[in-house]
């Protein structure tokens, strides 16, 4: 911040690594290479890590780009603290195993709330699509 | 607003000049097209580069990971060769599920397969994780590779041993592809908005003609007029005149402002895509940098000519305009805006008082950062040596051979754009937080200026109780409180001129502060005859370089006069040599014996306040008394004396006569001493504009 005191600005963040969450869902972990006055982000080494429940795991993505306006919120990690989390890291193909099974889990019950409420005769509230997350 | 279907929707197009701008255009469009099909079209080694990244990733897995259980690569050259493979590759990078995601697919492979053996149609979905396994980069629980990649894209340099953190400021730029698909960018060599390579010298006049960009662009929703375009390039960001990233704390002269809707039209005008000026567009307006930044910026820097604006050399190999070795005319025909130019210059003269301006600590910094990009073109581990405090993170820092991708340079060309940002005069543009911290930290000055204030006081008054203590004192105290008291007039002294932590030399600030505040002011008085002779010369250099800010913060209080006594009575200690130091920074006199400046606001400020006029007289009045009193009139300082009284006498009598203040006191020697420079004529002349003689007042 004494970069410029009195702003928010990512030039400080730079070349440390950060947890980036997007407007889809997405998490993203890398280290911040680049920005622009946009915010767009170059991540360096980047990791998709999905969480289910208290497990998560990691897909190697190599170097994104990612426009700043799918840019939800992002910080800095603290390296020390990194491994310090309650959190079981699962291979790749559990995680989307357990993902889908969220997922189907989440349409069901859906499902249920939707024909519970046509039984009741009331309409079924349209989502709202600007944000697929 | 600012939605605009096609060139034709622009504004400009209602002035009678935009059709002719229109047909420069016409000849500059077919440049385009050669630059972007033909001839001009930059090469792409895209391949190359990227073949030698991937050897790169090919070498670190291989040394560093364990599980390469999967024997043998293939040794295919991946894009390394062949574009017909392109195609074929790219299809099979689309993916059908996520299961058959290569980022997914890379990641599993080191383990043993739980699906069946996909088919012959997914055969190639699985070959093609395998070609684009070899892009992977390193996983982050791997070790960070000890070589910089970037040795790696360089064409033909050969690969050298690991050493962190090279300075990797004069690589070359990736060379950007062309791309076939009509209706895309124009290809640049340097594309819009990338930071320029060399700091070019730059000249204000040299403008770029650059023509506007060839496609239209779609209908982009109504964005919020950026105050300066964001796409400046940052040498053009960097030497700016006239603005107040780079200014002086205490600008004279408040500037002209454009309000919103010329700001609006003038970006909205000048572009396609509003909030997206390219540097070129902005450059091709000639004094376009010099009124709508200056209107901006709520406190204009006058007299900073050496600041101009850089071409960018890859923008001119691109345009038609040869670079001319030497500035070229001032007035280049502006196509298009030229017309919106002058209607904006015409009003320049309009000034709003309420306007907003960057912190005093963003302009210092921003400026100190201009001075280090001229002095040096790199910075290794900018970000880091700033931002970090934990060791273990400087260290992994340090070992991070792909650090510090992102120049110095880039970072602060971004910092400038977000500090622009942050620049209106509309209360309803500015960013709240930013102007609340900005309150807060004046707050906080003002309040710190406040104790160091009393702390200097309590001190003050200790010193002159010690007479009293002394006397009621046992002899075996007095020299500790001798002591004592010496210690705490020092104490005094770097209250008042001391400098902070992390400057070389102190600064005028903490000074300026106090005396800005009433009760600083008559504690300095207080102070004075306590200091030794230095350390009040020092104090009064600093008043007198300062005088016309003081006087104008002085202007409610009107408490400077107090300050005449003890100053005069310190004069009378003062050698030769400082008075005439004294006198040249009272006066603002130039160094040299050059040419004046057209003005001098300096000395009228001073003339016109009765403290600062009557300090000159007293100065003036012990020059005489020192001059005249000296046996030797060959001596080096007698010398500086006449010819800074050369000078003094030359501004004195070119000065205006404004009103003049009353000064409080008139020395008597004035007459005489004016007398050994001046003819008969002149001398009558200061007689009167002075009011020297008595009779006349």
């Amino acid at each position: 911040m004494n970069y410029m005191p009195g702003t928010a600005s990512l030039i400080e963040d730079i070349d440390k690594k950060h947890l980036v969450l997007l407007r889809d869902g997405r998490t993203l972990i890398g280290f911040l290479r680049s920005i622009d006055q946009f915010a767009n982000l170059v991540l360096h080494q980047t990791v998709e890590r999905i969480h289910v429940g208290k497990k998560y795991g990691d897909i190697p993505r190599g170097i994104f780009v990612v426009r700043g306006e799918n840019v939800v919120l992002l910080g800095e990690i603290d390296l020390e603290k990194e491994s310090d989390t309650p959190l079981q890291q699962v291979s790749i193909e559990e995680i989307l195993e357990e993902q889908r099974v969220e997922q189907q889990t989440k349409l069901e019950n859906e499902k249920l709330k939707v024909q519970a409420l046509k039984d009741r005769g009331l309409s079924v509230p349209r989502a709202d699509t600007l944000d697929e997350y | 607003m600012f939605r605009y279907e096609s060139l034709e929707d622009c504004p400009l197009d209602e002035d009678e000049d935009a059709f002719q701008g229109l047909g420069e255009e016409d000849e500059e469009i077919d440049q385009f097209n050669e630059d972007t099909f033909g001839s001009g079209a930059v090469d792409d080694d895209w391949q190359e580069a990227h073949e030698r990244l991937a050897e790169l990733e090919e070498k670190l897995p291989a040394a560093v990971n364990e599980q390469t259980g999967n024997g043998e690569r293939d040794e295919m050259d991946l894009l390394g060769d062949h574009e017909e493979n392109l195609a074929e590759r790219l299809s099979k990078m689309v993916i059908e599920n996520e299961l058959e995601d290569p980022a997914i697919m890379r990641a599993v492979q080191t383990r043993p397969v739980l699906q069946p053996q996909p088919g012959s149609l997914n055969s190639s979905i699985w070959d093609g994780s395998e070609v684009l396994r070899r892009i992977r980069g390193p996983l982050l629980a791997q070790e960070m590779p000890t070589v910089s990649v970037l040795e790696y894209a360089l064409p033909q340099k050969p690969p050298q041993g690991p050493e962190d953190d090279r300075d990797l400021s004069e690589r070359a730029l990736p060379r950007r592809s062309t791309s076939p698909i009509i209706g895309s960018p124009p290809v640049r060599a340097v594309p819009i908005g990338t930071p320029p390579k060399q700091m070019a010298v730059p000249s204000f006049n040299q403008q770029i003609l650059c023509p506007k960009p060839v496609h239209v662009r779609p209908p982009m929703p109504p964005r919020y007029p950026a105050p300066y375009g964001e796409r400046m390039s940052p040498n053009q960001l960097c030497n700016v005149p006239n603005s107040s990233l780079l200014g002086h704390p205490f600008p004279p002269s408040v500037p002209p402002v454009l309000s919103p809707l010329q700001r609006a039209q003038l970006l909205g005008g000048a572009q396609l895509q509003p909030g997206r000026m390219s540097p070129s567009q902005f450059a091709r307006v000639p004094g376009f940098v010099g009124s709508p930044l200056a209107a901006m910026n709520p406190k204009l820097l006058q007299g900073r000519v050496g600041q101009m604006l850089p071409p960018a050399p890859g923008f001119r190999a691109f345009f038609s305009a040869p670079p001319p070795a030497t500035p070229p005319p001032p007035q280049q025909h502006p196509p298009g805006p030229g017309p919106l130019v002058q209607n904006l210059r015409s009003q320049a003269p309009m000034f709003r008082a309420d306007t907003t301006h960057l912190h005093p600590q963003h302009r210092r910094l921003l400026h100190q950062r201009q001075q280090q990009n001229r002095n040096q073109h790199r910075n290794l581990n900018g970000a880091g040596d700033r931002g970090s405090h934990r060791s273990s993170h400087q260290d992994h820092l340090r070992k991070d051979p792909y650090a510090n991708l992102m120049l110095q340079r880039e970072k602060d060309w971004v910092a400038k754009i977000q500090m622009m940002q942050l620049q209106s005069t509309d209360p309803y543009l500015d960013d709240f937080y930013y102007q609340e911290t900005k309150e807060k930290q004046v707050r906080d000055k003002r309040r710190k200026t406040l104790v160091i204030i009393e702390k200097t006081y309590s001190l003050l008054l200790d010193v002159e109780d010690y007479e009293r203590r002394y006397l009621l004192s046992l002899e075996e105290e007095r020299p500790a409180l001798m002591d004592e008291r010496k210690h705490k007039i020092c104490s005094m002294y770097d209250n008042l001129r001391g400098k902070l932590p992390g400057q070389e030399r102190p600064s005028d600030d903490l000074f300026v502060q106090i005396m800005c505040i009433r009760k600083g002011k008559r504690m300095v008085a207080r102070i004075l005859p306590f200091l030794s002779t230095e350390q009040a010369a020092d104090i009064l250099m600093t008043t007198a370089r300062n005088l016309p800010f003081l006087i104008k913060k002085d202007a409610q209080d009107e408490v400077l006069p107090c300050l005449l006594s003890p100053f005069s009575l310190l004069l009378y200690h003062l050698p030769s040599v400082t008075v005439t130091s004294l006198l040249q920074q009272l006066m603002n006199l130039p160094q040299s014996a050059a040419a004046p400046a057209p003005s001098n606001p300096h000395l009228t400020a001073v003339l016109q306040n009765k403290f600062g006029l009557s300090l000159l007289l007293v100065v003036l009045s012990r020059g005489e008394d020192l001059q005249s009193s000296d046996p030797a009139t060959e001596s080096t300082e007698n010398n500086q004396w006449m010819q800074v009284m050369f000078m003094a006498t030359r501004e004195l009598l070119r000065i205006p006569q404004a009103a003049l203040a009353k000064p409080i006191s008139i020395p008597t020697n004035l007459v005489s001493l004016f007398s050994r420079y001046v003819d008969r004529q002149k001398l009558n002349l200061l007689e009167t504009k002075l009011q020297l003689v008595q009779g006349i007042r």
